[in-house]
């Protein structure tokens, strides 16, 4: 589920990093409060448990297929709601930078679809209440597989608005939504099931840990569930505006910054320097009926045309070759023998 | 099981080549930090017809591997993590978006190809930028920047002990996952009525772990606060790299360079 930086336009990797850092700085803010020096260890450690347990894939009956734990219902289980949500965030971002394992601007979507629906809005809403009584292992199994397939399912519907919104596929909203809701909830119950498993097993070694996140994670007096709700639902239409406004007007954030700013959607290079190269194009161009004119022309795919794409090669190639003559210059300085 | 020790490699193949001393190694980790997050903005702002603009930006990945001295094989890793998702939503491209620009030969090329080819080529430079980024500066030196940009201590401080004990805790898993194998005969991997056992005590001893680091961090003065050397400030010759590079990107973005060699062809 991690998306990567070439599906997410500039527009939605901003706001969703934005979203993000909000709601990591609320989690570093709370766990400031009443946070034991004690567990700032016991976090970087379960951030690597849960970094090595991804990779552990594990048969599932019937199917012939694998399947690997997510962990963020896992980790807010074990750490409460807020240090589990900081855990994952630099998991997420390791992963992204020593994998390739979804992108840096695509980062803030990441946080959001994986982190933040888990740890700070299913658990504390869904999986705190079942288990709220006292944990048996019914109630633990039942709060984790409700928790995990409602946390996969919104994280995987944020991936097809993320990336509807980005404007980069073509998929047909309801295809997208058929494609992905499904294989979700499958996955979202195995995860479940295993998670459940994990805890009973968990609670019935050493009980100490469930009790203390679950007390850790209580809301203060102070913030009212109302109110969390209330400012939820602010930022869903606040972001719901933004996106649509960044969607439907203006595909591309950039160009559309740059209108506003400059009066233009394209910087127009000066009329003289523009006449004189124009004038060398003529006197020069192999397919002179190519080029520009079609660049210009309203609906050309953005100045798509065959002799772009030739262009395109030939950059390609040069960009190629400019990368080879820097390793050759180098590796021949290297063996040349030191004077 | 190879997903583990691929892992282990690729984490310790990273950081031997970020400690390399390249020109680009130098540079001061905020400046290389900044001109990637600026590099894969200006490339994923493409319009998703304009290809020709956006081949342009072959340049940066392609220079700064050469001089930094970068072999290309993790790269591949790297793509096959990021494209398949990113094919998936190209080839649907070609399928709903067929109108048709144009005729080579007699192949057909509609809208759906180009922005499909312009998916994929967006992905492969956003990830060869962040592989450079990773390549070039350790992890620890970006985490300092983090702080220097007001990143709670908190998660800069998660992303440190997480790094350095995720190779300790995949060893971990590696050697439970042995001793799993070993004792059930043609199993394809750990069965699912298992994994409550196996990942639960893999807790347990994490745990433990994480309590034992906690007192050794307490003999050694810990009080709850990590500390830190101030980073080095940037030197002229690094906010030089950042305006002439930053400057280079910017003109290579709102100028189509690669139709306008069209042009003379």
């Amino acid at each position: 589920m991690h998306m990567a930086d070439a599906l997410v336009s500039p527009a939605i990797g901003g706001i969703m990093l934005a979203a993000s850092a909000g709601a990591i700085a609320y989690s570093a803010y709370k766990c400031k409060d009443d946070l034991d020096e004690k567990k700032i260890p016991l976090m970087g450690v379960m951030g690597a448990v849960i970094f090595a347990g991804q990779m552990i894939n594990f048969t599932i009956p019937g199917t012939g297929s694998s399947g690997h734990i997510g962990g963020g219902i896992l980790l807010a289980a074990l750490l409460g709601p807020f240090p589990a949500f900081l855990a994952i965030t630099a998991v997420l971002l390791i992963q992204s930078l020593f994998f390739a394992d979804g992108g840096l601007l695509a980062l803030g979507c990441n946080i959001w679809n994986m982190g933040f629906y888990a740890c700070l809005l299913v658990y504390p809403l869904v999986f705190r209440p079942i288990v709220k009584k006292g944990f048996t292992p019914t109630r633990l199994t039942v709060a984790s597989i409700v928790s995990v397939v409602l946390a996969l399912s919104c994280g995987a519907f944020s991936v097809v608005l993320e990336t509807l919104a980005s404007g980069i596929t073509e998929l047909p909203f309801s295809t997208f939504v058929g494609m992905m809701m499904p294989i979700h909830l499958v996955i979202g119950t195995v995860e479940g099931i295993v998670t459940g498993a994990i805890l009973v097993f968990v609670y019935k070694m050493r009980p100490e840990i469930l009790e203390s996140s679950l007390e850790n994670s209580k809301l203060t007096p102070g913030v009212s569930l109302k109110k969390v709700m209330l400012s939820l639902l602010v930022f869903a239409v606040v972001l719901g505006g933004a996106i649509s406004l960044f969607a439907s007007a203006n595909p591309d954030g950039l160009e559309w910054a740059m209108q506003r700013v400059a009066g233009t959607s394209e910087l127009e290079a000066s009329d003289s320097v523009h006449n004189a190269f124009a004038g060398i194009q003529q006197a020069t161009a192999f397919l002179p009926d190519y080029g520009f004119k079609s660049g210009s022309e309203e609906g050309s795919a953005a100045g798509t045309s065959f002799s772009g794409l030739l262009g395109a090669g030939v950059t390609l190639l040069l960009a190629g070759g400019t990368g080879y003559l820097i390793y050759a210059v180098k590796h021949k300085k290297k063996n040349q023998p030191e004077a | 099981m190879a997903n583990i020790s691929d892992s282990m490699s690729t984490i310790n193949s990273l950081e031997e080549m970020a400690d390399g001393k390249t020109i680009i190694h130098q540079f001061h980790p905020m400046v290389k930090l900044v001109i990637t997050l600026l590099y894969i903005v200006l490339v994923v702002s493409f319009d998703p017809y304009n290809i020709t603009g956006l081949v342009f930006f072959a340049f940066y990945p392609v220079i700064m591997m050469a001089l930094a001295e970068i072999p290309y094989k993790p790269l591949l890793t790297r793509l096959l993590v990021a494209l398949p998702f990113a094919f998936f939503a190209g080839v649907s491209n070609i399928i709903f978006d067929r109108d048709l620009l144009f005729l080579i030969g007699t192949v057909p090329v509609t809208t759906g190809v180009i922005s499909f080819f312009s998916i994929m080529i967006k992905t492969v430079f956003t990830v060869m930028a962040v592989l450079i980024l990773i390549a070039t500066t350790s992890l620890p030196q970006i985490s300092y920047q983090l702080l220097s940009i007001k990143v709670p201590k908190l998660i800069v401080e998660q992303i440190m002990l997480t790094y350095r004990y995720i190779s300790v805790l995949m060893q971990e898993v590696s050697n439970m996952y042995t001793a799993y194998m070993l004792r059930s005969p043609g199993a394809k991997g750990i069965k699912m009525k298992d994994m409550g056992i196996f990942v639960g005590q893999l807790l347990l001893k994490s745990f433990d772990r994480a309590e034992n680091i906690y007192f050794a961090m307490k003999c050694r003065g810990y009080d709850g606060h990590y500390v830190y050397a101030k980073p080095d400030p940037m030197k002229s010759a690094d906010w030089l790299f950042l305006l002439l590079t930053a400057g280079l990107l910017l003109l290579m973005r709102f100028f189509n360079l690669s139709q306008f060699i069209g042009s003379f062809l």
